[in-house]
């Protein structure tokens, strides 16, 4: 279980997340719902030490998390917006380089997660390929296997659809239906409602900082009229 | 005119002299590279304190020309009871110069590596160090492979200053023999075209490189 209590960050004496809380339990999805500037993708970086918060604090399994050895330890996983895929390697040693250089594991077994990985994410074929001649959707499921590579508990998702075609959304809600499934907790930063209709989540809005709404994304789309905050952002309004 | 005999006389010392100056310009850029490359990632990630001397020396390179650091190198070190040959001086000097601008090159190129790619390294538990030598470098390097191709021809005829520490490379060897001959115009013709085909090869071999480079990339 992954329980954010009261986090507080301010950039430039703006206060971008103000006093949030959250929990999301093992296998669950949680998505951060909200326009640009709400603080979804600061919420992201926080989890994954890439910006440090003012206040509150953050716990995994009841264990108080010391963020800056979450990437040492591998606790926390961002695939992001823009994949960030390492450009001067192949999709094989996107996957190896962290497990040989950073976790130091065994050429056998470092061979066996990679392939694995590939393999589940349909990228077998493709392994000795740079990372530029992929498709975006190939991006984005090396993006993933690369994360998972290093076996996080927490996966964190930024704007998983935005960079990519419309048609491949129900593909990557496919992808993180199965992250859930394999018992990550998962955490989806978004603004791409046809990605939530397909994800069984819990939707947590956004707005100022703060979640102002969580609802199960089953229960909202069943009735729409009860949520009245969700709703109204949907819409557009 | 140009005696084509006097030039068929000379060429062999006139090759001789081209084989020097490009041992010269080799080594040179391995200590331009070298350097240069840890210049740039002291300027980049050092402390203050190194920071302030990388940036003297750089000031110091880039403002003087190159022909008194050569000669200031070969008269000076000699006095602090270091010996050094007069084509080590020439090496030295010239590596020495190129490494302040080649720092300069690689420090731009690490700078045009998206931030992303540091970010991503640094979720996966990368080391600082780790991802410069993974993932920055390799990416500087193929970013700024051209303005290094260029040093690289630069180097070439840069060499050629080390003919006034008495150094038998090119040019040095194209004055013996117009001494011998006077025949300026033949001689210094041969030397200006043995330089030109070197410049050329050069650029056409990292021209080929740098496609390949981009082949791969792309």
């Amino acid at each position: 279980m992954l329980k954010i209590k009261d986090l507080s960050k301010s950039i430039n004496h703006k206060l971008i997340i103000s006093k949030l809380n959250l929990q999301v339990a093992r296998g669950q999805i949680a998505v951060l719902l909200g326009a640009s500037g709400v603080g979804k993708s600061t919420l992201l970086r926080i989890l994954n030490n890439l910006e440090k918060f003012d206040s509150g604090q953050i716990e995994l399994d009841g264990k108080l998390l010391d963020l800056t050895q979450a990437n040492k330890t591998h606790v926390t996983g961002l695939v992001f917006q823009h994949f960030n895929l390492f450009e001067n390697l192949t999709v094989l040693q996107n996957i190896t380089l962290a497990l040989e250089q950073v976790l130091k594991q065994p050429k056998e077994l470092v061979q066996n997660t990679a392939v694995d990985l590939l393999k589940r994410y349909e990228l077998l074929d493709k392994a000795n390929l740079m990372v530029s001649q992929l498709s975006g959707g190939q991006k984005q499921r090396l993006a993933i296997a690369r994360t998972l590579a290093v076996k996080p508990t927490v996966v964190c998702l930024d704007e998983p659809t935005s960079a990519l075609d419309p048609l491949l959304t129900s593909y990557v809600a496919q992808n993180i239906k199965e992250l859930s499934e394999q018992g990550y907790i998962v955490l989806v930063a978004t603004h791409d409602i046809s990605l939530l209709e397909k994800l069984p989540c819990t939707i947590n809005l956004m707005q100022q900082g703060q979640i102002i709404a969580s609802v199960q994304a089953h229960d909202f789309f069943a009735d729409q009229n009860s949520y009245p905050a969700l709703a109204n952002f949907i819409a557009g309004k | 005119m140009i005696n084509f005999l006097t030039l068929q006389a000379s060429f062999g010392s006139l090759l001789l002299g081209a084989a020097a100056s490009l041992k010269i310009a080799i080594l040179a850029l391995i200590i331009g590279v070298t350097g240069g490359t840890l210049l740039a990632l002291i300027l980049l990630y050092g402390n203050r304190l190194v920071k302030i001397f990388g940036n003297i020396y750089i000031t110091i390179v880039r403002g003087t020309p190159m022909l008194v650091q050569l000669i200031t190198l070969y008269y000076v070190l000699p006095s602090f009871g270091i010996m050094i040959s007069a084509v080590g001086a020439a090496i030295l000097a010239i590596g020495l110069n190129s490494m302040a601008y080649i720092s300069q090159i690689i420090q731009s190129g690490i700078q045009a590596v998206g931030r992303g790619q540091i970010e991503a390294a640094q979720t996966l538990g990368f080391t600082r160090m780790q991802a410069v030598r993974f993932i920055i470098l390799p990416q500087a390097f193929r970013t700024v492979f051209p303005a290094l191709g260029n040093e690289c021809i630069t180097l070439i005829k840069d060499s050629s200053l080390a003919s006034v520490i008495g150094v038998a490379e090119l040019t040095h060897q194209g004055s013996i023999i117009m001494s011998r001959t006077y025949d300026a115009l033949t001689i210094y013709a041969g030397v200006a075209l043995i330089y030109l085909i070197m410049t050329s090869v050069a650029s056409l071999g990292l021209y080929f490189l740098e496609r390949k480079l981009q082949y791969v990339k792309n």
